[in-house]
């Protein structure tokens, strides 16, 4: 995070980030993974509604593929039990699958539909899955101002 | 032996680990190599090859719930944890299943724990759905490793029953030869396993219960569910279904992930507006106002736009304003579901020093308005709520001139959403205040000046600005503020004034633009008391005040943009009570009465029922002929005090229709009456109507009158009155201080007629001059030119 923020610092038409909003869980159908699809209000001139609500709700898909109790999971934990759960070292799991899936779902609506719009949506598996944080970003204008010190312009690089 | 800051390594934890570690794999070696050998030719292979599959199940188990993360929550991030840092209370409640359930504030781990969650105190995390932490493993049980540390009994149960019925047979067969190294190893092990096959069984067969009923040992431990409904269970099946066969849960403290960094560069898309255009006006004519139009698809009706307003600066610094008054206010905030239902237990938190940002969307919900209407709605709160934190600077002395530029510098051309954040925060603020207050948690008052003071004390050091106009502003949105705010200020000032309302100066548009989402609001939040809205119910009354003294400078302002139709039923009724006003007014200039305020002799007026010149002589008409209607006129109102406290006594006995009826004219008796009497009880439409007369019959009585000020005077009386009434009415649980504390200073009053000020209702007030400073509710102080 630190990282990504001091990168978005160095760019030339700086965006600097303003606000944080949270997406909460929403816990009333059980602890299955969830998200509130309430529109935040400080998303109310940032993004469309509709794109916001698709996204969470497509989140929301997800998650629950990957928490579907079904022929998947009862074969993945026989396979496991009879290996010992060796098998942990070499396959990875439904979940771990369908998180990258979702890694990869947030890395494209990042990039098409919210950081034109100075938002940036961070995935919520590192926020231990309780929120969905989407940071705000504002335009502080081509800024010699910025703290970057560095020189490199847009360096994207970690 | 020190590892990390903080981390020792203590051997102590690892104790029962190694000893379980060591008598499982040491017993079981144990009986592979002495008992096994002789079962494998006097019984058969298959023996100790079941033995063997057992065990290593239970090794594997037994290393999965060992070494596996349980499903551990990291650390909240920073700017998570700011907004919840502020929070005041340590629960939230969530429903799950329609039942509700709470969530406590972790304050180590910095969020509030899901359901099912608990914090280990050994590992010192929060673990979701944490079962327990088993020192034998030396691990926390949660969600992750639920399913092997079950395993792990169920297999070392039929691991020890195994082992204990091959040694039996071993031991059975070597009967003669006991004495044997095998034989006694072999009943070494059988002791053993015996040993603590007792509390193993037990413990899985407790276990086995859970899983079927789907709790945790936590929640079985802690009762939590003692003869209530479990919201988690899926059935019988659908609960073992969950343990043994759902997907491996991810883990959340690694993430290694290495994720392209995505660009942010302006310029940014920003959605269409086109549905939704949002204008601000400022107008300058000694009122602080910001006129915001909306045109929606909702009913708020459409203002023309016009350009009145001066250029604004630049979009660009309005940003970097915003962002710091909308950090600010938000740092303000206390965001924060509060259901009512739930037994609240608030925690205080004094550390305000960190500045949270927003934003709990659940309480955000709560008091949000419905969809089309609330951008606009939204917006033009957020201004306002800008607004009002730029007017409590207004001290005293500084009343006389409404700084126009800081009306400019907090109402944000740019309409984003941080107006709304403020004001949801705003609101949850004042909620988390109000419910504070009514816990008495708040520092006590210090009665320096009362325009601010009281409302500083009311919330926290902090940015007082943003609180106090946001208080204010929740004043009226959320009635249930007000009274609590009030009560405690009037119980920290008990020799004080009672007046503790301070009405939000609000200029005419402002109010007017209110009315709808007041509306709205008050039906959103049909949970709350319907606190009739002291504000804006004083709002409009000054308004009209502001309007009626400067009707050609209103004239020259736009027709009120809001419709009528859709105002709440206080709101019509003040607006009607102020055209009722001006319409007295008019006819009084127009029949040449004398119109002296009585404002700074009220109390000297106390003696005689029509103590309050405009009030009474501005209620000729209206206000008679409809209290006639209501009902007969009780007698002896000839200025006995008896009267006035029956007017009184019928004004508190009122509900809901005190708002429509709190004319002007019974508003200064009704302070002091509605002050005396405590008893709701008495009749009531009849003691309003006498009281009205008595007013009316002697409106001579203005002492001290100057013209310069006309009316202010009275309104704020009657303001006074009205929100006294009001918030007896509504409030009762707060009225009982307030009462008191009124009771005592009316008694004063009564009883020394020489006052030469009257409590002031707000304080600060100063009459003698063009200008009056009104303080709201929420501790705003407004201007109000005379």
């Amino acid at each position: 995070m630190a990282t990504e923020f001091h990168n978005l610092q160095e760019l030339r038409h700086s965006a600097s980030l303003v606000n944080k909003v949270f997406v909460q869980r929403d816990y009333s159908e059980g602890t299955t993974c969830k998200f509130q699809t309430k529109f935040p209000s400080e998303l109310e001139s940032r993004v469309e509604r509709t794109l916001f609500e698709e996204t969470v709700k497509t989140l929301n898909n997800f998650y629950a593929e990957a928490e579907k109790i079904g022929a998947h999971s009862y074969l993945e934990a026989c396979v496991a039990c009879s290996t010992a759960y060796l098998i942990f070292l070499c396959m990875e799991t439904r979940y771990e699958k369908v998180l990258k899936k979702i890694a990869k779902y947030i890395q494209e609506q990042n990039e098409k539909v919210y950081a034109p719009r100075g938002l940036l949506i961070t995935d919520p598996i590192d926020r231990g899955m309780r929120v969905i944080e989407i940071s705000i970003y504002e335009d502080r204008g081509s800024s010699g101002s910025s703290s970057a010190s560095s020189s490199t312009s847009g360096s994207t690089a970690r | 032996m020190l590892n990390s800051a903080g981390k020792r390594f203590k051997p102590t934890k690892y104790i029962p680990v190694s000893t379980a570690a060591t008598l499982l794999v040491g017993s079981t070696t144990l009986f592979f190599v002495f008992t096994c050998p002789w079962l494998t030719k006097a019984v058969s292979p298959a023996l100790p090859l079941y033995n063997g599959v057992v065990f290593l199940f239970v090794l594997a188990n037994f290393s999965m719930a060992t070494f596996m993360d349980p499903g551990v929550y990291p650390r909240a991030n920073e700017d998570e944890d700011k907004d919840d840092d502020f929070r005041a209370p340590l629960y939230k409640n969530v429903e799950v299943r329609g039942v509700q359930v709470r969530m406590k504030w972790c304050a180590t781990c910095h969020f509030y724990r899901p359901p099912r969650c608990s914090h280990c105190s050994v590992c010192d995390n929060c673990v979701e759905d944490f079962d327990h932490h088993c020192p034998w493993v030396n691990n926390c049980i949660g969600r992750r490793n639920y399913r092997y540390f079950f395993l792990f009994l169920l297999s070392l149960s039929v691991h020890m029953v195994g082992v204990f019925s091959s040694g039996l047979l071993y031991v059975l067969h070597h009967r003669e030869r006991l004495a044997e190294l095998q034989t006694a190893v072999t009943m070494g092990v059988m002791c053993v396993s015996g040993l603590f096959l007792v509390p193993v069984v037990g413990l899985t067969g407790f276990h086995m219960v859970l899983v079927a009923r789907g709790r945790t040992t936590n929640e079985q431990v802690t009762g939590k569910f003692r003869g209530g409904v479990n919201p988690f269970t899926r059935g019988c099946r659908g609960n073992v279904e969950y343990v043994l066969c759902s997907p491996l849960a991810p883990r959340y403290t690694v993430d290694l992930r290495k994720k392209p960094p995505v660009k942010i560069q302006p310029p940014f898309l920003r959605p269409d507006l086109s549905d939704c255009q949002i204008i601000i006006k400022v107008s300058d004519n000694g009122l602080h106002s910001t006129v915001i139009s909306s045109k929606s698809k909702s009913s708020l009706n459409v203002l023309d736009e016009t350009d009145t307003q001066p250029p604004l600066p630049p979009k660009a610094d309005r940003y970097n304003q915003l962002k710091n008054q909308i950090t600010a206010t938000e740092e303000s905030s206390l965001p924060g579901k509060i259901h009512p239902s739930t037994p609240a237990m608030y925690k205080f938190r004094p550390s305000f020093g960190t500045m949270p940002k927003v934003h709990y969307h659940a309480t955000g919900e709560k008091i949000m308005m419905p969809d089309d209407p609330k951008t606009p709605a939204i917006l033009e709160e957020g201004v306002r709520a800008h607004d009002y934190r730029s007017e409590p600077n207004l001290d005293l002395p500084e009343y006389g001139s409404p700084p126009l530029h800081r009306t400019f510098q907090s109402s944000p051309l740019q309409l984003d959403a941080y107006p709304a954040s403020s004001h949801t925060l705003s609101l949850k603020q004042a909620h988390h205040l109000h419910q504070r207050a009514t816990k008495g948690q708040l520092p006590a008052l210090q009665p320096e000046t009362l325009s601010s003071s009281p409302y500083k004390g009311v919330f926290s050091p902090g940015p007082l600005s943003n609180r106090n106009g946001s208080l204010s502003y929740d004043s009226l949105l959320n009635p249930s503020v007000s009274p609590a705010a009030i009560a405690t200020e009037l119980a920290a000032h008990p020799g004080l004034p009672s007046m503790g309302f301070h009405s939000p100066y609000l200029p005419t548009k402002m109010c007017h633009i209110r009315g709808p989402e007041l509306k709205r609001q008050q039906q959103q939040q049909q949970q709350h008391q319907p606190v009739v809205v002291a504000a804006p119910g004083y709002s409009p009354l000054m308004q009209a005040r502001g309007m009626g003294r400067h009707s050609p400078l209103s004239r020259e302002r736009e027709p009120s943009p809001v419709r009528y139709d859709n105002l709440s039923q206080t709101i019509m009724a003040s607006i009607q009570e102020r055209k009722e006003l001006e319409e007295r007014e008019k006819r009084q200039v127009i029949h040449g009465r004398p119109q002296t305020p009585a404002y700074g002799h009220d109390p000297g007026t106390f003696d005689s029922p029509g103590g309050y010149g405009p009030a009474s002589a501005c209620c000729p008409d209206g206000p008679r002929g409809s209290s006639v209607s209501r009902g007969p006129t009780p007698p002896a109102y000839g200025g006995s005090r008896d009267n006035l406290m029956g007017a009184g006594l019928g004004l508190y006995g009122q509900r809901t229709p005190v708002s429509r009826h709190a004319t002007l004219g019974r508003a200064p008796r009704t302070s002091s009456s509605s002050l005396h009497t405590d008893h709701s009880s008495t009749s009531s439409s009849q003691g309003r109507p006498a009281f009205q007369e008595g007013l009316y019959r002697s409106p001579g009585h203005h002492p001290h009158s100057s013209p310069a000020l006309p009316r202010s005077p009275s309104y704020t009386n009657q303001k006074l009155s009205y929100i006294s009434a009001l918030e007896r009415t509504d409030s009762p649980r707060l009225g009982g201080p307030r009462e008191a504390m009124m009771q005592g200073k009316m008694n004063g009053q009564m009883d020394c007629h020489a006052i030469s000020q009257p409590p002031p209702p707000s304080p600060g007030r100063h009459a003698h001059k063009g200008v009056r400073k009104v303080t709201g509710v929420g501790g705003t102080t407004y201007e109000i030119s005379v």
